[in-house]
């Protein structure tokens, strides 16, 4: 015991003299160093490609290498080429953490394409933020964020619902049953979906939410069969939602009277469910596979050729696509030896690019992208029907359903 | 037995010293970052091995006391943070989203460091040693208790998960302010941060030591061995595995904290299965009934996993590869790296000097693994 306590001193000293001797060496910045060197550009792509949310995260690794690919082979940006270092963060929050920071610290890419879910974009953001770097993030998501290193490609609640909620109203009726799973993405939708509700003068009848990878529906489904709603307002993701839809048509409820309306249903999750089970439920997105457009079949079919023909291509797929080409953009506005992170945000405020759903613009003022929602109805085929799309495109507004507070390029600010 | 007691602590002291020396030849920010995460995996490890190891209680759910340790870091950094929209004293932002309008109670003491330091550890400390009271006072062991602390764990995540107005729910508690102690400011980058981790690794690993050589840690092994034996001499053997349950848990709470301050963030997957179990195997890989042994086997297990998965060629097998190894390492070193090293050290006698440590040895080898080795 005396030896052990004698023993702990020396430690202690000497642990004393090696932070003495360490501390100097306290880490800066090397903004020196450019970014463009030998020809190439770094960035990071962090989709997991392990773990549970592999299966969307691949096609999203997948639409991204492959527009990386295509803008190679035409000669890359300005002659830089694109050198994409592909990292799994094996669906894990902190291993997304951890990787981010290999990405930006290690690597030294000039910006990282990734994630999925919220909570990996809540742990990477951090790294992002301290270390000035640029995260693009593909996915639609809940809103209420305001950072400046982060690009927004994906959908917020206004661009989805503003839409699609008044024209359910008008179609199937007024009384509403939210049902969601129990995280911040559903309760901010069903926020800004009540809000507009009430403004049409319908009624929430029941706002519900099950946990995270819920599969049993039996009790739900008999409240709506005894409640009798005209809309079923769903945002309930994952494997929940494919267990849903199977125990909804298995209990023999009529999507035509009792339709389920979702922002989150995408040919992917029809895919996992079988279109049996999906087909009749409607779904608000900037964009379906079906979409017809030039650049939509050219997306398509360039996808299929290059990873199967049994492919779909959804709406996350496609923004994790469109949102390289507007890297692309933004980089070839800058001399090589100006690319940085900063300057890419600074370069690809307001610029536009014809995406797969039609022309698409970066907002200056918070980061997100203008879109052009569409409403489609599913087939027994996998596939969706394109009722109707907004006529223009339409502006992001992260914070829609908190009026007072608007997200501007200089922060969040109270009007 | 005093010689290899010395040599043991020499050994201890010698591993401590070079984790304390690594930013001396590292400067790279990323690395030193990584290395400090490593290090807390060693000490979750340090925290399994004194329960697992020298008292026999396998915990499926060490992550739990993790987990809650880094929330109540997690809670008073993000106290003070400054809230965008509410203000210098405002409420975080995720109870801003989740209509929240006041500062819960549980959350008002967390204004102050101390209490957060002290709530960092004994929270753990005081929910191992209830739980253990329960568990080890109706002589549940084995399996079973393997199996409450594993049900303990998922109902505490679950608790996480739904009460997201309290906690952030699925997301966690994200944008902290950085942790400033004494003047110093400890960047999740810096060598600052680095040494804090190393320091309460040594503290740990000593403290550990200590109280696997002390009368208690002599008691809790024979407790392993046979409880029933333990009993009938009188000792109270509930209260001997409820004292190492909740002393583990207060390392683990202890390694919780500084991992948010490493992380920048606190989520509920810090107390999930994964986690737990992949605990019990960085143990099982450095030894179990070697302190130091599973210290260096969570470094080596999670170094090697982070080095499978950056490299190109293994990108999408890595998981596959590094199941693969544990399988093996199960199979042909069941006391782990430590035990194996022991055991070359036992087959060439010249790499152990002390004829009295060889002596013991060939007296009563059957001995020599339950007391844990000169590792």
């Amino acid at each position: 015991m005396n030896k052990n306590r004698r023993e702990f001193l020396k430690v202690g000293a000497a642990a004393g003299a090696a932070s003495l001797v360490g501390f100097p060496h306290i880490w800066s910045k090397n903004s020196s160093l450019a970014f463009a060197q030998g020809g190439e550009i770094k960035v990071g792509v962090l989709f997991s490609l392990t773990g549970t949310t592999a299966i969307i995260e691949e096609s999203l690794n997948k639409a991204t290498l492959m527009a990386i690919e295509e803008i190679n082979a035409n000669g890359g940006i300005n002659g830089l080429k694109i050198t994409p270092v592909v990292e799994d963060p094996a669906s894990d929050p902190a291993t997304f953490a951890e990787k981010a920071r290999k990405l930006v610290l290690s690597d030294r890419c000039v910006s990282v394409f990734g994630s999925y879910t919220s909570a990996s974009r809540k742990a990477v953001l951090p790294v992002f933020e301290k270390q000035e770097n640029l995260f693009w993030y593909p996915t639609l998501y809940e809103g209420r964020e305001c950072s400046k290193n982060v690009i927004y490609t994906g959908a917020v609640p206004n661009q989805q619902q503003d839409d699609f909620i008044p024209w359910l109203v008008e179609k199937f009726g007024k009384r509403w049953y939210l049902i969601g799973s129990n995280y911040i993405y559903p309760k901010e939708e069903n926020n800004y979906c009540k809000k507009l509700l009430e403004g049409l003068g319908a009624e929430v009848i029941a706002e519900e939410y099950v946990p995270l990878g819920h599969s049993e529906f039996s009790s739900v489904i008999n409240k709506f069969r005894s409640e009798k709603p005209n809309v079923i307002f769903s945002t309930v993701v994952g494997d929940s939602v494919v267990a849903l839809h199977r125990q909804y048509r298995a209990a023999g409820l009529d999507p035509a009277t009792m339709p389920m309306a979702s922002l989150t249903t995408s040919e992917n999750e029809v895919a996992a469910m079988g279109g049996d089970a999906a087909a009749g439920h409607f779904t608000s997105a900037p964009y379906f596979m079906v979409f017809d457009s030039p650049e939509n079949q050219r997306f398509v079919e360039a996808y299929r050729s290059r990873w199967g023909g049994d492919k779909v291509t959804h709406f996350v797929s496609e923004s994790s696509y469109f949102q390289i080409h507007l890297f692309k953009q933004a980089v070839a506005k800058l001399a090589a030896s100006d690319i940085s992170p900063l300057a890419i945000r600074e370069a690809v405020k307001s610029e536009e690019y014809k995406a797969p759903q039609g022309l698409v613009k970066v907002e200056p003022e918070n980061l997100h992208c203008w879109l052009r929602p569409k409403i489609g109805q599913c087939k027994a085929d996998g596939q969706f029907e394109i009722l109707t799309q907004s006529a223009d495109w339409l502006e992001p507004n992260p914070y829609s359903a908190y009026p007072n507070q608007k997200c501007t390029a200089e922060g969040l600010k109270e009007v | 037995m005093s010689g290899k007691v010395s040599r043991q602590i020499l050994l201890y002291g010698i591993v401590c010293l070079a984790i304390l020396l690594v930013p001396v030849f590292v400067e790279d920010a990323f690395l030193l970052n990584k290395y400090a995460r490593y290090l807390i995996f060693g000490m979750l490890a340090i925290a399994l091995s004194l329960s697992w190891g020298y008292a026999g209680i396998l915990n499926l759910g060490q992550a739990t006391t993790f987990g809650i340790g880094s929330y109540c870091m997690a809670m008073f950094l993000k106290l003070k943070t400054v809230p965008i929209h509410t203000g210098s004293d405002g409420l975080p932002d995720f109870m801003v989203w989740n209509n929240v309008t006041e500062l819960p109670w549980i959350w008002m003491p967390f204004h102050s460091m101390p209490f957060a330091l002290l709530a960092g550890i004994l929270v753990p400390a005081l929910f191992a040693a209830l739980l253990g009271w329960f568990m080890f006072g109706g002589r549940i062991a084995g399996v079973y208790a393997a199996i409450i602390t594993l049900a303990a764990m998922v109902v505490v995540n679950l608790i996480i998960i739904d009460q997201q107005s309290y906690t952030g729910g699925f997301n966690g508690i994200t944008d902290l302010a950085q942790f400033e102690m004494a003047g110093f400011t400890f960047d999740a980058y810096s060598a600052s941060t680095y040494y804090l981790v190393a320091i309460c690794l040594t503290v740990t690993l000593f403290l550990a030591l200590a109280v696997s050589r002390s009368k208690t840690g002599l008691i809790l092994q024979a407790v392993r061995d046979q409880e029933e034996r333990v009993r009938f001499f009188g000792y109270d053997v509930a209260l001997y595995k409820t004292f190492v349950f909740a002393f583990s848990a207060a390392i683990a709470g202890l390694a919780g904290m500084l991992y948010t301050i490493v992380m920048e963030f606190a989520s509920p997957t810090f107390l999930g299965v994964p986690l737990s179990l992949s605990i019990v195997i960085w143990v099982a890989v450095g030894g179990r009934q070697s302190l130091v042994g599973a210290m260096l086997g969570a470094v080596l297990v999670t170094g090697v996993q982070g080095a499978l998965s950056e490299s190109e060629a293994f990108l999408e097998t890595w998981t596959l590869v590094m199941g693969g190894l544990f399988v093996l390492i199960v199979l042909f070193m069941p006391k782990g790296m430590a035990g194996a090293f022991e055991a070359l050290a036992r087959r060439f006698p010249k790499a152990a000097p002390e004829g009295g440590a060889r002596h013991a040895t060939e007296q009563a080898p059957k001995s020599q693994p339950h007391l844990g080795g000169a590792l």
